[in-house]
């Protein structure tokens, strides 16, 4: 397209290309093609003729009253007799080229003015689009997804429990008996206008919890899962915050072994840190569980060490062990006939390994910069 | 904790083990070494303890776990009684238990003719690379001994003590009697009161059991006869203490985690020894030796079977017993696979089976397990809520809102405007870190104003967040934790160049309730005007779902908007629980093949009138065909006379059976116009 603007009317058309009319086929044959060059070179400037323009054409050389050929038909009478056949062919020959001609160029000029009207309508393609509003997930919602669907493969169940728990819940029914310095380790925010002892109402320090509730309310095989929000009294700093996120897993039945903790833990390293991530157990001591295991996987991030996991080639990513018979026990199930075993693993330390979040803080303070991405 | 390595070398006989190794080891078998300093003999090992194994917080108890770990042999160092002068200890001082249950023994000797100097230069330099500063041999004989052998042992100058009937200065363990006061060794005078066990003499307390002595009867450059106490506290006793005055000591680290019962008199020799090495004396005849009660070793059947069957791997019987036998248990097999373990005194943390299985899985090495997985298993339930929350997220998401993940606790002037929203008060952390977390929330739309100021702060002012999380309440004592999904929109709605952007209001609010409710496939909800002392009034609603009322919606209360540094802020938070999700279709209908047709009707009516008002009107006793009424536009202004407003309603017909004749659909809209005019004060265009 030139740019040229289609204009309507195709003014500057073909009529009054001769004062007179033509007399002969001949003469109307050679006004025809001269008119039509003289119009095409008028028509130039736009781009060729537009619908208006052939529409001018069809009336001055066929319309049915002063049309050129309606006219040169007309002198038919005038033709001596014995040239009447060859004159009215001669016409009927002319009508047709100039019908064929015209109807060429109307289709080409239609087509031309749509092609127009289509540019009339062009956008900058390269303003910014209306983008209906992109809502997000948070990060946290879509590692602990990712953690669930490494477990889901695993055949487990998704549990629950509540936030304020009792003494009981959180440390008695766990082993860590009253006034045990294993509760040193986890200092622990207390909520006012509950019982005392194994009734008084605390925050749930882990989601250890469920465990008992699980095993009270449903009876081996046990094989759960669950996700939740936690609480220590840890002042707040790029490292720690008072409430994060943990993963509880428990599984018991009869046969349940220590191999069997050690082979679920590598499964769901590599179901979610890729297929070459190995488990590196340590001893540790958990109340709950004997014998206590920390778990660290090789560095996802580096061959042979580097920042995140301080260069060690390993990261710690969660506590684990077999359930105690002390528990076990306390929730009504035979620690001779079944095992089982526990993990558990901090989702907001996980979300910040895989995405390198160098502040705890980030997860809390929802920034949008910081929310509005991708995290999977 | 600090160990030096050539006093954990000392009970190994042989050449020092390598450093690298050491730490290695140690790890390995549940002692982290954390980091090393130094080379050789000097090295320092930094080794992180669990709280079950006090017995591992001195260097012969590390050392016999490293010997065992490094397979090499662990060699106790005899602590022979020292030389004896003539005068009997029983005839200089006292002792008496009156708590056996709090205190299993006490050991004390008497060393008469002691000038206080400065510790041996080896005591010294042991303490020294351990972050201790020598302070006096009696002071730093009793250290070494506490991290020599885990006994924390104190000395009194005898002189201080005040005398019982019998003349003789008395050592009284017994619970403090309400209102005693004790000023200890770091200045502090302590007010006392039967929950705490104290060392008395015949008057009054000198010691905090377990965890510091009195200023009065410390040593003093001056002392010359000395009573040194090496006793068994139990440990629930010193925690007790030490936390009513939350104190913290080497002593009280080890007896609130338990001390070896039998090792008060080893202890008692060889920090006798080392004082009479640096400051002379005589020591007198004989330890005063009370035994309140006897702790019987603890017997626990080890089977091999289920040894194995427990690990899932076969370690040789032999093996086990190897291991356990290096630990210092007592290992004898009653039958065929089966062992009777007697455990030392000082592994306060074995007993039960697991403990023994434990020991020997830590010493083969975690490592050495294979990589099993449990047979499968076929979940057939997962929590619902979960579930529900989990969707609630995504359909938020999908509505264009960015999840956030705010802290439960708020602080009590942020919650206490919105405690209405939930039944029953707030739950009050006790011992919370300080404002804001002093109180748990009463809805998630409290973290949302915080997230929102926040960014506000920061420029970004065009804001559309959600949370599905938690709020808390304590109805007659019991907490009560509801699911809630709540939503803040803050400043302009639509900011595109091609259309002028409008600020967020009420409607974008009720609007994300209703993608929730629709995304849920359940019924709209009705919004139902309400008075709600957090919103502002005439700007919010309950959302109500079957009768009952699940949430809130609306602009929030312009006091609150000023108080968190907003502008307008529409906020809403609905009890996902309580949406009435219907079960998935089960028997679905072909739409109609017939197309429907929509008629419009303008109404003049009051400003006053609810918009449920003229739907109801045009609903009631409209045909069955009648599929759906609408708001098409509002008009107030030009043509209106003021106090009313023009609403276009747009009526749409359709039929499952037949196409709809114009005939009897105009018919339809004029029944329902003359419905709307039966409605006071109204108007409809075209009908008279």
């Amino acid at each position: 397209m030139s740019g040229n603007r289609p204009e309507a009317g195709g003014s500057g058309g073909p009529q009054a290309a001769s004062p007179g009319s033509p007399v002969s086929v001949e003469e109307a044959r050679g006004l025809f093609a001269a008119e039509l060059t003289e119009s095409e070179a008028a028509a130039s400037p736009r781009g060729g003729f537009l619908p208006a323009d052939v529409a001018a054409l069809k009336v001055r050389w066929l319309g049915k009253k002063q049309g050129v050929v309606t006219a040169l038909l007309a002198r038919l009478k005038e033709v001596p007799k014995e040239e009447k056949s060859a004159f009215g062919a001669g016409v009927n020959a002319l009508k047709q080229e100039v019908e064929a001609r015209l109807d060429a160029l109307e289709a080409e000029a239609l087509a031309r003015a749509a092609a127009l009207a289509e540019a009339a309508k062009a956008v900058d393609v390269t303003l910014p689009p209306r983008v209906p509003p992109v809502g997000r997930l948070h990060p946290l919602t879509v590692v602990r997804r990712r953690i669930e669907a490494s477990f889901r493969g695993l055949g487990y169940e998704i549990a629950d429990g509540p936030e304020i728990e009792t003494d009981w819940y959180n440390f008695e029914s766990l082993n860590f008996p009253p006034d045990h310095p294993a509760r040193d380790a986890v200092d622990t925010f207390f909520v006012e206008g509950g019982g005392t002892g194994r009734d008084a109402l605390l925050l749930r320090t882990h989601t250890s919890p469920v465990q008992m509730r699980t095993m009270e309310s449903r009876k081996p095989p046990i094989r759960v899962l669950c996700p939740g929000r936690v609480y220590r009294k840890d002042d707040i700093d790029p490292r720690h915050s008072p409430v994060f996120h943990q993963m509880e897993g428990l599984v018991v039945d009869e046969g349940i072994t220590f191999a069997h903790l050690r082979g679920t833990l590598a499964a769901f390293a590599k179901s979610f840190f890729g297929g070459r991530a190995e488990v590196r157990l340590a001893p540790t001591f958990f109340p709950f569980v004997e014998p206590g295991v920390d778990c660290a996987v090789s560095c996802a991030f580096c061959e042979k060490g580097c920042r995140i996991c301080s260069f060690s080639g390993w990261i710690e990513i969660m506590g684990a062990g077999m359930v105690h018979p002390n528990v076990l026990a306390a929730a009504g199930i035979d620690p001779e006939r079944y095992t089982g075993f526990a993990f558990g693993m901090g989702i907001d330390r996980i979300t910040m390994l895989l995405h390198g979040i160098p502040d705890l803080r980030l997860l809390f303070e929802n920034d949008v910069r910081f929310l509005d991405r991708t995290w999977s | 904790m600090k160990f030096r390595l050539e006093w954990l070398g000392q009970y190994l006989p042989g050449e020092l083990p390598d450093l690298a190794t050491v730490r290695r080891r140690l790890t390995d078998v549940g002692f982290i070494v954390e980091g090393t300093e130094g080379e050789g003999g000097d090295a320092v090992l930094d080794v992180e303890l669990t709280a079950n194994r006090p017995d591992g917080m001195n260097h012969r108890g590390l050392a016999r776990e490293a010997a065992c770990a490094l397979g090499r042999e662990f060699r106790d160092v005899a602590a022979p009684a020292p030389a004896e002068g003539p005068v009997a200890a029983a005839s200089l001082a006292t002792v008496t238990i009156e708590e056996p249950a709090l205190c299993s023994r006490y050991s004390a000797r008497v060393v008469e003719g002691v000038r206080v100097r400065e510790a041996s230069a080896a005591v010294q330099g042991r303490l020294q690379a351990l972050g201790m500063n020598p302070i006096s041999s009696p002071v730093d004989a009793t250290n070494h001994v506490l991290w020599d052998l885990g006994q924390p042992l104190h000395a009194f100058d005898l002189d201080t003590l005040s005398k019982g009937a019998d003349g003789l200065p008395a050592i009284v363990v017994r619970r403090a009697r309400a209102g005693e006061t004790l000023v200890t060794l770091d200045g502090v005078e302590r007010t006392l009161s039967p929950e705490h066990l104290v060392i008395a003499d015949a008057e009054r307390p000198v010691a905090l059991a377990g965890v510091m002595g009195g200023l009065h009867t410390a040593i003093t450059p001056s002392t010359t006869r000395v009573l040194l106490e090496s006793a068994h506290f139990s440990a629930t006793a010193v925690r007790k203490t030490a936390r009513l005055h939350g104190m913290h000591t080497d002593a009280s680290h080890r007896f609130e985690r338990g001390t070896d019962p039998a090792t008060t008199v080893e202890g008692l020799n060889r920090v006798t020894a080392l004082l009479v090495a640096d400051c002379g004396g005589t020591v007198a005849r004989g330890v005063i030796d009370t035994l309140a009660r006897e702790i019987p070793p603890k017997v626990v059947k080890l089977r091999h079977a289920r040894l194995v069957s427990f690990l899932g791997m076969d370690v040789p019987f032999a093996r086990c017993v190897e291991i356990l036998t290096a630990l210092a248990f007592g290992v004898a097999e009653v039958e065929p696979g089966v062992l009777s373990v007697t455990v030392p005194s000082w592994r306060i943390d074995v007993d039960q089976e697991c403990d023994l299985i434990e020991e020997v899985i830590r010493v083969v090495g975690y490592g050495a397990l294979p990589e099993a997985l449990p047979p499968p298993f076929n979940p057939t339930w997962s929590e619902p809520i979960l579930a529900r929350e989990d969707r609630a997220r995504d359909l938020l998401a999908a509505a264009g809102f960015v999840e956030a993940c705010s802290y439960s606790f708020v602080s009590a002037d942020e919650n206490a405007p919105f405690v209405s929203a939930v039944e029953g008060s707030a739950p009050v952390i006790s011992n919370a870190l300080g404002e804001p977390f002093t109180t748990m929330r009463s809805t998630p739309v409290i973290g949302l104003l915080r997230a929102a100021r926040h960014n506000v702060r920061r420029g970004l002012s065009d804001l559309a967040l959600f949370e599905v999380g938690r709020s808390y309440a304590l109805v007659a004592g019991h907490p009560v934790e509801s699911r809630r999904a709540a939503v803040l929109l803050h400043g302009r709605r639509g900011t595109h160049w091609a259309a002028e952007s409008r600020p967020a209001d009420f409607y974008d609010g009720s609007g994300a309730v209703a993608a929730l409710f629709a995304g849920f496939g359940a019924a709209s909800p009705e919004l139902r005007p309400a008075t709600i002392p957090f919103l502002a009034p005439g700007r919010s609603a309950e959302v109500v779902a079957d009768g009952v009322v699940v949430g809130w919606v609306g602009v929030l209360s312009g006091a609150l908007a000023t108080a968190w540094d907003l502008g307008e802020a529409v906020v809403a938070d609905v009890d996902v629980a309580a949406i009435p999700v219907p079960p998935p279709p089960s028997n679905v209908e072909m739409p109609s093949r017939f197309p429907g047709s929509d008629v419009d009707l303008t109404v003049t009516h009051p400003l006053t009138m609810a918009w449920k008002t003229l739907e109801s009107a045009v609903r009631n006793g409209a045909p069955a065909e009648l599929l759906r009424v609408d708001a098409k536009y509002l008009w107030r202004g030009a043509g209106v006379a003021d106090g009313f407003v023009k609403t276009t309603l747009t009526v749409a017909f359709g039929s499952q059976e037949r196409s709809l004749g114009r005939d009897e659909i105009n018919r339809w809209r004029d029944e329902a116009a003359r419905r709307l005019l039966l409605v006071p004060d109204t108007a409809v265009d075209g009908i008279a």
